[in-house]
C-alpha cells in the first residue's frame, strides 16, 4: 500500500526537494524557529544571539539554527511532495529517477562550501 | 548501541548491493549474498531515525557544554566537520523514504543503481557521523 506510485512520487519528491530548501535555509539563514538552549527558549524565525543579548556577552545565549533549518526544509519539502503526490502523475514519467541521489550529492557539496569559513579560520 | 547496529547493518547492505551478484557461495561477497540486502532496509530507517533523535537531544548540551569548550580552543576544524555532520545527517533523514521505496519488493520495480546510489550515501552519511562524532566527543577528553 505504502509503496503505491503517489508514494514513490511523495518519496522521491520531498527527499530532493527537502535537499534544495536545506542548502537555500542554510545560506540564507532562514531558520523556522531559533532554540536558545542555555536560556530553554524556542522563538519563531531567525534570531541571533546578538539580537537579545550585548554581543560581547553572546557566548552566553548560543542560538541554534539547525533544527530550524531543517524544520523550514521540511516545510517546504512536505508540500512540494503531497504536490507530487496527488497530481503529478503523468509528470513524474518524465522525470529520471537518478535525480533523487545526484541533486542530495549536489546539496551535500554545497553545504561543504557553505561550511568552508571553518577550515580558513 | 544504536549507532553501532546502524553501522552494522548499512555496511552490510552497502557491501552486498557493491558486491558482484555472481561471487561464489563461499566467497566474502558471497556470504554478504547469503543474506538479502533488502531485509536491512527497515532496520536501517528505523535505526537512522533513532540515532538522529537521540542526536538531536545530545546536540543541545553539545551546544552549550562542549562546543564553546572547543571554541576557546580553536578546534575551527572540529567545528566544521561536525556542522558538516549535521547538514548530512539532515539530509540523510529526508532520503529515508526513497531509500525503504526503493528496497521494497519487488526490487524489479525501481533502477538497481539508484538503490544502490542512495544505500551508498546513506552509508557516507553514517560513517561521516559516527567518525566526526567521535572526533568531536574524544579530542579534549569530554566524556573521559
Amino acid at each position: 500500500m505504502t509503496s503505491s506510485a503517489p508514494f514513490r512520487r511523495f518519496a522521491f519528491a520531498f527527499g530532493t526537494t527537502f535537499a534544495v530548501l536545506y542548502v537555500v535555509a542554510l545560506a540564507k539563514d532562514l531558520a523556522l524557529f531559533t532554540v536558545f538552549p542555555s536560556l530553554g527558549i524556542v522563538l519563531a524565525g531567525t534570531h541571533h544571539s546578538r539580537d537579545i543579548a550585548d554581543p560581547a556577552m553572546g557566548f552566553l545565549a548560543p542560538a541554534m539554527y539547525w533544527y530550524g533549518w531543517a524544520a523550514t526544509a521540511a516545510l517546504g519539502a512536505l508540500i512540494v511532495a503531497l504536490v507530487a503526490a496527488s497530481f503529478a502523475e503523468r509528470l513524474a514519467r518524465y522525470v529520471w529517477p537518478g535525480w533523487i541521489w545526484v541533486i542530495p550529492v549536489l546539496s551535500m557539496i554545497a553545504c561543504v562550501y557553505l561550511t568552508l569559513p571553518w577550515f580558513r579560520l | 548501541m544504536v549507532a553501532v547496529a546502524l553501522l552494522g547493518a548499512i555496511t552490510h547492505q552497502t557491501l552486498a548491493a557493491w558486491g558482484p551478484a555472481d561471487a561464489r557461495p563461499g566467497s566474502f561477497f558471497g556470504r554478504f549474498r547469503s543474506i538479502r540486502p533488502a531485509s536491512f532496509a527497515n532496520a536501517v530507517v528505523v535505526l537512522y531515525a533513532v540515532s538522529t533523535l537521540l542526536g538531536g537531544i545530545i546536540y543541545l548540551t553539545f551546544r552549550v557544554d562542549v562546543r564553546p569548550e572547543l571554541e576557546r580552543a580553536s578546534h575551527w576544524h572540529v567545528l566544521g566537520f561536525f556542522d558538516l555532520k549535521e547538514h548530512f545527517v539532515a539530509i540523510g533523514l529526508a532520503l529515508l523514504p526513497a531509500y525503504w521505496v526503493c528496497w521494497r519488493p519487488p526490487l524489479a520495480n525501481e533502477p538497481p543503481q539508484t538503490r544502490t546510489a542512495l544505500t551508498s550515501i546513506l552509508a557516507f552519511i553514517i560513517w561521516w557521523g559516527f567518525l566526526c562524532g567521535h572526533v568531536a566527543n574524544n579530542i579534549m577528553g569530554f566524556g573521559s
